[in-house]
């Protein structure tokens, strides 16, 4: 932003993924939208596998831009500990892994290109609030200036930090241990892949999360872990013992980037809206309590509260229960589906190495996808009538 | 109360911000910064880091 203005119809803190598709859309419904991000780069540091699910393009209003498509993946296939692997090749496991530097910069032009203004390298560090209503914030600009901007809707896109989202209420948006993965991952050259995203579930190596490996080009990709982040465990040091465990290959393989981060897996917040305030995205944990995928759904979220907000401006009313539109849809369109997931993944962290073996061995590759669609029952009975013992592990699911 | 960050193992990923429970912590881009009169010296941050970069400072 080059020329300052003080009053906007909405603040937007964070300009990932979800905070710049609610400024795409609010602007495009002639709001005067004002987009807030600390960090001088936008999409920098990376702290995700990048991975998205093709089904995702027809979804959101905007296409997938080609330049931030590192590559195409035409499904996924998930290993067992002891090797044995199922191919899983749905509408869902098709997708894309991104460049996220490019793509959040797409994001953010398109935003501005809408009409939002933006400013980054500026530091949002207060509410403002007029008789205890919410009125604006007070941000730190890289001149080290507090500036003060007053809008009646402000909306969180924090991510995972979530200060101001705490700051207005939502105690609840703090990432506990318990449903937090932390996360460590290289991006490496000279690892040999298939167009698929691979995720490994292994104890020995990630305890209550994956290891995974998203391809970036034929011999480029992601390689991160993903543990329970109550387990006072080094993800580096797992992810290093990986890599060395399974030397044919990735012998050759170099390091390129170091990325690491903390996400949640756990359930969406429980509130999302208060008077003349939104939180969308990571900030509000929509995530997918399975992979740790968030991108897909901020977007969903950032448009969907777009048009409430775009609404809320014609009506002048900015009351939590108008805002409350935008949790009401999104909770519909994903939460039941996140919540099923969210069963599965406690299920699964009482799975032993073993278990994962005997599982693998049972199952067929459209039990899997049945699985993880949420449809546990059948394939919960066919593995029981051949391994009774596994009853213990899998009850949270029938 | 307070934590010491070793700067050569931080990534500046915000993890530790995201965990704790007072809110005594801020990344701003490369930089980690705890303010004392909020930290509880509860050691959320310490566990909740990937790198390994934060000790409860000794007092």
């Amino acid at each position: 932003m080059v020329f300052v203005q003080q009053t906007y119809d909405a603040i937007v803190i964070g300009a990932g993924p979800g905070g710049s598709a609610f400024a795409r859309v609010a602007a495009r419904g002639g709001l005067d939208v004002l987009v807030i991000d600390k960090r001088k780069e936008l999409g920098s540091p990376v702290r995700c596998g990048e991975g998205i699910g093709a089904h995702w393009e027809g979804r959101l209003k905007l296409p997938l831009h080609g330049g931030a498509i590192a590559a195409k993946i035409d499904g996924a296939r998930c290993f067992a500990p002891n090797g044995k692997s199922l191919k899983i090749q749905n509408a869902e496991t098709k997708g894309f892994v991104l460049e996220r530097k490019i793509f959040d910069k797409y994001l953010a032009i398109e935003a501005a290109r809408a009409g939002a203004r933006l400013l980054p390298k500026t530091i949002v560090e207060d509410l403002v609030k007029d008789g205890g209503k919410i009125v604006g914030v007070k941000a730190r600009s890289f001149d080290n200036e507090v500036l003060e901007f007053k809008a009646p809707l402000v909306v969180s896109a924090e991510g995972m930090e979530a200060q101001i989202a705490r700051q207005a209420g939502f105690a609840d948006a703090v990432a506990g241990l318990y449903d937090t993965d932390t996360c460590f991952e290289y991006e490496m050259a000279n690892v040999e892949c298939e167009p698929l995203i691979e995720i490994w579930f292994t104890n020995k190596f990630a305890k209550r999360g994956y290891v995974w490996v998203f391809p970036k080009a034929r011999d480029v990709a992601n390689v991160g872990v993903g543990i329970g982040g109550d387990l006072n465990q080094h993800p580096k040091e797992r992810l290093d013992a990986f890599l060395k465990a399974h030397p044919e290959r990735f012998k050759n393989a170099e390091i390129i980037e170091v990325k690491a981060g903390n996400i949640w897996v756990g359930a969406p917040l429980k509130e999302m809206t208060k008077d003349n305030f939104m939180v969308i995205g990571t900030a509000a944990h929509q995530v997918d309590p399975i992979h740790g995928g968030g991108m897909a759904l901020a977007m969903e979220a950032g448009e969907i509260a777009a048009e409430v907000a775009v609404r809320a401006v014609k009506e002048k009313n900015f009351s939590k229960k108008f805002l409350s539109e935008y949790e009401a849809r999104w909770r519909a369109a994903e939460e039941g589906k996140l919540l099923k997931r969210l069963k599965l993944r406690k299920a699964l962290e009482l799975f032993s190495d073993e278990d994962f073996d005997r599982v693998f061995e049972l199952l067929g590759e459209k039990d899997l996808e049945r699985v993880l669609d949420g449809d546990f029952k059948p394939v919960v009975s066919k593995v029981l009538v051949k391994r009774p013992g596994l009853l213990k592990v899998l009850k949270a699911l029938v | 109360m307070a934590v010491d960050i070793t700067k050569s193992k931080c990534v500046y990923c915000g993890g530790c911000v995201a965990a704790c429970p007072v809110a005594a912590l801020t990344l701003y881009e490369t930089r980690v910064v705890c303010d004392e009169a909020k930290c509880v010296s509860c050691g959320t941050c310490v566990r909740a880091c990937p790198m390994q970069a934060i000790e409860l400072k000794k007092k």
